[in-house]
């Protein structure tokens, strides 16, 4: 490996990624480390601050570079982590035979453009890794009353952040009063005005979740036909009286205050001793990249516990400024791998952070859950929203069954033998290919009105339908 | 939710549309959780209650026009194996229709057929193992299923059109007369686009027999049968059309545009060259003539035979001249002149030899390698490679490569700094990793790595998979 420090100095942007970088060092940071010799090349993942671990890859070559992270630095601070890796403690990385497939992915790119070799970016001087490695010996201790002093001002700011949300959530109630006297049909045609304002007039009363959320109101009733909007929008107005409620009630629950205003750091969410944690093979069903109108771009990696002997999901979900560009993926559907997963607190629990990763897992089916045609495929939907009414996205296993089209080539899901007569319309275009399979089992997010596809099991094996 | 709260909720529902209080029309027990409080509060409680029983209560109905396709037949070849799945992908990721066509054959050639998600057959070109999926596409009924018994006419419909393809051209090839007289009965029922492809599929098995059969397509109602006709009876060595040598005839001015000369001291032999053309109309206009008129009848306009034009044809002088004549030669020479001047022009090599890849779909194998071959020991030409059409998967060896300078000017091209030669590389890797054997597959990823080209480059995709899929088939075999 060719890496020393001065060349890492010389690559660094600035002497905050340095430092920043210095931190991620530590070999807790890395669930993968690996290098190619015969290739030049090493890379990892490293937990971030998102749910998704950064994919990082370095040639030992050139000093090109890859990371997945969305930092407008170049290179970022985990790519300039896993070069200090590599210069200092080169036995950390375990030599791979072959590389990973967003490795050879990344590198199948970058042999058009042939980019020379990364050099040191010119004015960035005055940079110390000396600097950037010492420990922060500076911070002085703090005294007793400097203490009480913070703490105090930060109960002073949550108290009056929830007033603000409070005087929101009045605002919104009156908003939503006005829609339904105004009648429904005019505010599914002025949806986008009429929700960017009362968005903008959450966001200024600090409840920032809850804004975002009816910024996305207007798209998901777009999605629909004409005469299904009015009980979208009933549905969607509704549940956003039932959070309100809610929150009113138990303006502390961290899931309520998650959906209103602002979510726990996931170091909190680590170290709550509540949260639920599952240890277990998970295999990632699919992934959801949706542009909002808020500018952020949220990316949802959908998982399935193949150990539990119910179906369980978890959710992975990172936000990431849109003007940031295409990110890559962290996982692609149908890896499977061994983790620990701890959920945020909720009633019932999927967003999930990964803890920690033990390895990756044989592909292969996936377990008999028993499912049965004969049920109600919204059962579990129903059972979701009975625990938690606001939930919009409901993950499902759907028992066997199979895709159809109507006259207008919209794409249903109906099981096998169709006991009831329940068919479940799908969101967007069909693979026709689809409509000529039989699927043993389906994983799909259920919205009230869309069938959102996942993955699906059938006779011609796994299925990626995301 | 019972009916009488069904008919609430549709009620409230239309109030809310329009706009208004629904107090009033809601259900009773919804009455009850609702009511005590201020008009606007009464109302977003009625509304949290049907946004609920809309979510949990109400089921989406199956609308009574839904339709469900046949399955998806299963093929003859087993699936390729989800661990070469990830490569295949990458092989056909960036890969235009006729590069996603040399993929597929390669892999059927080792056994195994795509999975339907990753790759569903377009066209006519898929390797046959596919009809049944073709088949599958273009019905839309879902009433026919492909019969297991012998085609006839009685049964004809009851074939779908891909597998009857297949059927008539196993036929033709076994049994040519007999396949002859179903065509002959069946196609005039067909429309156009239909009838075209069936007396297409009179290629295979061409004999003498048949000729009766084209002339009567003389007064076909399409023109394009009618010029499929024509030539099918020009490589019977037949003359598709009166040559009355007048200013009409296509196949008299087309000789005007041929110089006749005489060369050699003591041997005087007729010599064929194309003429100076004077201005692009001239060029147009002999482009035209070589497309619409028969080797056999332009021969004859010489009074000569096809073998003995071809072999006095002064391949060399008029690039664009050779071509337009090769095109001719494949679509209405007869097989004599095809393989003459297959072998004639392989054998002097150079760059002439060049033209016989428009000869290729009527070439045999032996002479379709003979002619890539020779294109990978004339360094000068590699890039022609990719022009090769039709030609048979996985056969290519080490030695091939090797023995010639191929090998080096890919290596060269690779670790050189000039943007075109290496693309030019990464087409011909593509079009070696169709034709190879899985070892030469091996070697030369080996190879051009080696010489500097990045493992994972997308070029190698195709040779990867190549290479793979033999030990894929060597595992199962131990």
């Amino acid at each position: 490996m060719e890496f020393d420090l001065k060349t890492i100095e010389a690559l660094a942007p600035d002497q905050a990624s340095l430092s920043a970088a210095s931190k991620l060092t530590k070999r807790s940071n890395w669930p993968r480390l690996e290098k190619n010799e015969q290739q030049a090349l090493i890379w990892g993942e490293c937990q971030g601050s998102g749910s998704n671990p950064y994919r990082v890859v370095v040639d030992t070559g050139d000093h090109g570079y890859k990371c997945t992270c969305p930092s407008r630095k170049f290179p970022c601070k985990h790519t300039l982590a896993l070069m200090w890796i590599a210069a200092t403690a080169p036995a950390s990385l375990a030599a791979a035979e072959s590389s990973p497939e967003w490795v050879n992915d990344w590198l199948g790119r970058r042999r058009k453009t042939t980019p020379p070799a990364a050099q040191p970016i010119a004015g960035a001087a005055a940079k110390s890794i000396d600097e950037a490695a010492r420990t922060d010996e500076s911070a002085a201790v703090e005294d007793v009353a400097a203490v009480e002093r913070r703490e105090a001002a930060q109960r002073k700011r949550a108290e009056d952040t929830r007033q603000a949300v409070s005087a929101a959530l009045d605002e919104l109630d009156q908003w939503i009063a006005d829609q339904l006297r105004l009648g429904l049909s005019g505010f599914v045609d002025g949806s986008s005005d009429r929700c960017r304002r009362i968005a903008a007039r959450l966001v200024d009363m600090k409840a920032t979740a809850l804004a975002g959320r009816i910024d996305e109101i207007p798209s998901r009733l777009m999605a629909l036909r004409g005469e299904e909007k009015p009980d979208a929008a009933i549905r969607e107005l509704g549940k956003l009286v039932l959070l309100a409620k809610a929150w009113r009630a138990a303006p502390d629950d961290p899931e309520l205050k998650r959906l209103v205003s602002t979510s726990e750091t996931r170091e909190q969410v680590l170290a709550n001793p509540d949260a639920k944690q599952v240890e277990s093979f998970w295999e990632v069903l699919g992934e959801k990249i949706e542009s909002r109108r808020d500018g952020l771009v949220s990316h949802s990696t959908w998982l399935l516990d193949l150990k539990s002997a119910t179906p369980q999901f978890a959710v992975l979900l990172d936000y990431f400024p849109a003007s940031a560009g295409r990110r890559s993926n962290a996982f692609a559907p149908g890896d499977r791998f061994d983790a620990r997963l701890v959920f945020y607190p909720s009633r019932k629990p999927l967003r999930a952070l990964v803890a920690e990763r033990m390895g990756e897992v044989m592909s292969g089916a996936w377990p008999d859950f028993s499912l049965s045609a004969t049920k109600d495929p919204l059962a579990t939907h129903a059972s979701y929203q009975d625990a938690a009414p606001w939930i919009t996205d409901c993950p499902l296993l759907l028992p066997p069954g199979a895709i159809l089209v109507d006259d207008r080539g919209t794409g249903w899901w109906q099981g096998a033998d169709d006991p009831q007569g329940i068919a479940l319309p799908i969101a967007g275009a069909v693979n026709q290919t689809l409509l000529g399979v039989d699927l043993a089992a389906t994983a799909a997010l259920w919205d009230g009105a869309r069938l959102d596809l996942l993955a699906a099991q059938s006779g011609f094996g796994r299925l990626d339908l995301s | 939710m019972n009916e009488s709260e069904q008919t609430g909720l549709a009620t409230m529902r239309d109030c809310w549309i329009t706009g208004g209080a629904t107090f009033d029309l809601a259900p009773t027990a919804w009455k009850t959780i609702a009511g005590g409080t201020s008009p606007d509060e009464q109302e977003r409680r009625l509304l949290a209650i049907a946004a609920q029983a809309l979510d949990v209560a109400l089921r989406p109905a199956a609308p009574k026009t839904l339709k469900r396709r046949p399955p998806l037949p299963r093929l003859a070849l087993p699936m390729l194996p989800e661990r070469l799945r990830p490569l295949l992908r990458v092989a056909l990721k960036h890969a235009d229709a006729r590069r996603k066509t040399r993929v597929v054959t390669l892999v059927a050639s080792r056994g195994f057929v795509l999975h339907p998600m990753d790759w569903m057959p377009s066209d006519q070109n898929s390797p046959d193992v596919y009809a049944p999926w073709i088949d599958w596409q273009a019905s839309l009924d879902g009433e026919r299923h492909a019969p297991q018994e012998k085609l006839t006419a009685e049964n004809w419909d009851e074939f779908y059109p891909a597998a009857r393809r297949i059927v008539l051209a196993n036929m033709r090839r076994t049994e040519p007369a007999l396949a002859r007289m179903l065509i002959e009965a069946k196609a005039s029922g067909e429309p156009a686009e239909v009838r075209l492809a069936l007396i297409e599929l009179m290629r295979f098995g061409l004999s003498a027999e048949d000729a009766p059969f084209f002339k009567s397509l003389s007064a076909d109602r399409s023109g394009n049968v009618r010029e499929l006709a024509g030539r099918l009876l020009a490589r019977l060595g037949e003359h598709g059309r009166s040559n009355d040598g007048g200013p009409d005839d296509p196949a008299a001015e087309l000789a005007a545009f041929i110089s006749e000369g005489k060369s050699g001291f003591i041997r005087r032999r007729t010599t064929y060259t194309p003429a100076k053309l004077k201005s692009p109309a001239q060029e147009k206009r002999r482009a035209e003539l070589f497309e619409t008129c028969n080797l056999v009848d332009l021969a004859a306009r010489f009074g000569i035979t096809e073998p003995e034009f071809i072999g006095s044809w002064q391949f060399g002088a008029d690039n664009n001249a050779d071509i337009l004549i090769a095109r001719m030669v494949a679509a209405s020479g007869s097989d004599a002149a095809v393989t003459h001047m297959a072998d004639a022009l392989v054998a002097d090599g150079g760059k002439p030899a060049l033209v016989v890849l428009h000869l290729t779909p009527r070439l045999d194998s032996r002479r379709k390698r003979a002619l890539v071959r020779l294109i990978l020991k004339q360094t000068n030409y590699l890039n022609a490679i990719n022009l090769a059409e039709g030609i048979d998967a996985g056969w290519l060896e080490w030695d091939d490569l090797s023995n010639g300078s191929a090998l080096a000017a890919l290596c060269s091209a690779v670790a050189g700094n000039d943007d075109a030669m290496r693309r030019g590389a990464d087409d011909i890797l593509e079009m070696i990793g169709f034709l190879a054997t899985a070892t030469t597959a091996a070697k030369l990823i080996d190879k051009v790595v080696a010489a500097g080209m990045p493992p994972a480059a997308p070029s190698l995709s195709v040779l990867r998979l190549n290479a793979a899929l033999a030990e894929h088939q060597s595992r199962t075999d131990t």
